[in-house]
């Protein structure tokens, strides 16, 4: 039964992976091999990048360009696989080597990061111990610990950096010439305003990130909860903090008797007016929205004074992959500055880099200078001014249960 | 040869709902009880089961999911056999063509219908503030993500409705006349007709085709999930999300949760059809 659910299955990625031409599913036959051999070996072959679909820009950069450059100049065929949420993927891979599929996966690479990436480490999902290999590796600056660390989880070779995002409120300037700009601020603002805030409920992303920050203002700054988690200091602050956001409640939307469940909830929400404030951890969309004719022009972003929490986001090849060798050469196209200054065009993606500028060659740095930007959209650098570093996994996993437990319901 | 002839035809598809369906269930109860298909007997366990019951929320989840599929079906039955009734005097045309054409349009995209039209800034509210009628939209009623799951009982009326009104339609068109010409002949009013020579006629397709809609909505996970509240969460919802959870350990509790759907669904329909096939007619 064993043997012929495993051959099943086999049969099926095989049939997926069609006219894959060499089999690289060992991978660590192809740590620090001469590059151009391994570009050798992957010509001709292709590669299933699993990644979240919901953006139409994203995706025509993914195929069409990405896709574009890997056919033109390698000869690999690029399969774009749309996801609503990581975690599918992930649950595609941990199925599959549970059922013994441990060389002939369907997914060679996956969009990825925080808790995401570390259950692909809990189920040891994730190939790891190759990214040197990679030639545009030396533009990833390793010794930035907002890149070394994925939400506080050591990457440790096992992924590598695709772009850096940072959390960042929008509001309407044409009804509200002047938000609150520091956390203070706009609790003070929500209580005084009643009805027109609220966020979305745990363990939604960026209602999770949201409740972080609330977490950082009661807890007097980030400093004091980086670290692996501490049960104690958990039990100090997040009282307080659950204390908080029920007094909040009604000042909410609907008196905080119900929460939207998603993010699009609340950015279609903010789009007619019924909320004063959306937020995303990635402020591009903002612009993107205005320019879909979703939000108004006048629409405008902004970080918090006191801070906004930022992460680093990565593409990953789990271990069962059978085409390693072209995932390779995708992440290595990924990590060029090309590919890099082409996503940080506003109007086709505008994600900042995950590659350390200053590495890149001077005409590259000039047109990184020259990107114009989107009103509607705060400038990555005005935004990292004030950056609050991402908490571990065990953390966030902590606080959406205990939100769950003490406000949600 | 004659005799076996049936089985070859079922073959087919007894392969498709006995591989895919039962192998389907037997994974997840397998799951479940922690044991993985490649790893044995080794993890037997009921934590996940444990885990699931004793939490609190789980009460209001079941109570939600039963109104959500108890409301729905009701509704749709009492508001399909009067308008069945009707559009068998009115004969075919536009409006049959009416009820046939919304089975064609999946549950999602009726959701988001709804949504648009009775959300507070939906269309109904833009009525309402043009009129006069309210100020902001949250003056508007709330009838989407509220408490009563008014805005998922809408969609699965509306969904629902038509599918039992044809169902009772074609039962009434297959249904002999005469029963009735004679019950009038007797002297019995319109509603003693309906009581006592129609509805039993009709009974069985409603009751079968009512079980359906019952089972379909308390384990259907996308309405309750666009149009629901936060909290509490209908059982499917609540079983999507032990299963997106990031920490592998909330598997098999999405597993048992799924299973004890399923339980809870077929015990229901058990008792409910054999309440029907007992009452008297």
């Amino acid at each position: 039964m064993k043997i012929r659910a495993a051959a099943a299955a086999t049969c099926v990625v095989l049939a997926l992976a069609g006219a894959a031409r060499a089999d690289t599913a060992d991978g660590d036959a192809l740590i620090g091999r001469d590059w151009d051999a391994i570009v050798e070996t992957a010509r001709g072959g292709e590669v299933n990048f699993f990644l979240w679909g919901g953006s139409d820009t994203i995706n025509r950069y993914v195929s069409d360009y990405l896709g574009g450059v890997l056919a033109e100049e390698y000869d690999i065929t690029l399969n774009r696989v749309g996801l609503t949420d990581t975690v599918e993927a992930v649950n595609i891979v941990n199925g599959e080597v549970e059922a013994g599929v441990t060389d002939a996966g369907s997914v060679d690479l996956v969009w990825i990061n925080g808790e995401n990436f570390r259950t692909m480490r809990q189920g040891d999902l994730a190939w790891c111990g190759y990214t040197a290999t990679l030639p545009n590796d030396a533009l990833v600056d390793w010794s930035n610990p907002a890149v070394a660390n994925d939400f506080g989880v050591p990457v440790d070779g096992c992924e590598v950096p695709w772009n850096r995002a940072q959390f960042a409120f929008a509001h309407d300037s044409a009804t509200l010439p002047e938000p609150p700009r520091d956390m203070g601020a706009l609790l003070d603002w929500i209580r005084a305003n009643p009805g027109q805030f609220t966020y979305p409920a745990p363990p939604d992303f960026n209602g999770s990130v949201f409740v972080r920050h609330v977490f950082y203002h009661v807890a007097g700054g980030a400093d004091r909860l980086l670290g692996p988690f501490d049960q104690a200091l958990y039990d100090e602050i997040a009282p307080q903090v659950w204390t908080l956001l029920n007094d909040l409640e009604p000042s909410l939307w609907r008196e905080g008797r119900t929460y939207p469940t998603a993010i699009t909830q609340l950015d279609q929400m903010f789009a007619n007016g019924e909320v004063a404030f959306t937020f995303n951890y990635d402020p591009a969309q903002f612009g993107l929205a205005v320019d879909a004719g979703i939000y108004p022009d006048s629409v405008r972003s902004y970080g918090l004074t006191d801070g906004t929490i930022g992460n680093t986001n990565y593409t990953l090849i789990p271990v069962n992959s059978p085409n390693k060798a072209a995932a390779l050469v995708l992440q290595n196209l990924i990590l060029s500055a090309e590919a890099q200054l082409e996503k940080a065009r506003p109007e086709v993606w505008g994600a900042t880099p995950g590659i350390e500028i200053s590495r890149a060659a001077p005409g590259i740095r000039e047109a990184f200078a020259d990107l114009p930007s989107h009103p509607s959209v705060v400038p990555y650098d005005e935004l990292a001014a004030a950056a609050l570093p991402e908490l571990q996994a065990e953390w966030i996993a902590a606080i959406e249960a205990g939100w769950i437990e003490n406000v949600g319901r | 040869m004659r005799a076996a002839r049936p089985w070859l035809l079922l073959l087919p598809a007894l392969v498709v709902l006995g591989g895919l369906f039962l192998g389907g269930i037997a994974m997840a109860v397998a799951r479940s009880l922690g044991i993985t298909p490649t790893s044995g007997l080794s993890g037997f366990t009921l934590d996940a089961y444990r885990a699931v019951l004793s939490d609190q929320d789980i009460g209001l989840s079941l109570a939600l999911s039963l109104w959500i599929a108890g409301a729905s079906t009701a509704l749709s039955a009492l508001l399909a056999v009067p308008a069945a009734l009707a559009l068998r005097r009115v004969a075919r045309g536009p409006v049959t063509f009416l009820f046939q054409l919304n089975l064609t349009i999946p549950h999602l995209v009726g959701a988001i219908g709804i949504l648009y039209l009775f959300s507070q800034s939906g269309s109904f509210a833009r009525l309402a503030h043009a009129f006069g009628a309210i100020e902001r939209p949250g003056e508007f009623p709330a009838l989407v993500h509220d408490p009563a799951a008014i805005g998922i009982l809408l969609t699965y009326v509306w969904k629902e409705l038509p599918f039992l009104g044809l169902v009772v339609l074609a039962q009434l068109q297959s249904l002999d006349r005469d029963f009735e010409a004679v019950a009038r002949s007797l002297g019995a009013s319109a509603w003693q007709r309906f009581r006592h020579v129609t509805l039993p006629m009709i009974a069985p397709g409603l009751v079968a085709a009512s079980a359906l809609v019952f089972a379909f909505t308390f384990g259907a996970y996308e309405v309750p999930a666009l149009l629901g509240q936060n909290h509490p969460q209908a059982l499917p919802v609540l079983a999507w999300r032990a299963f997106t959870d990031v920490d592998l350990d909330a598997r098999p509790e999405a597993m048992a949760l799924s299973v004890l759907i399923a339980l809870v669904s077929a015990g229901l329909l058990w008792l409910y059809l054999r309440a029907f096939r007992a009452a008297p007619r």
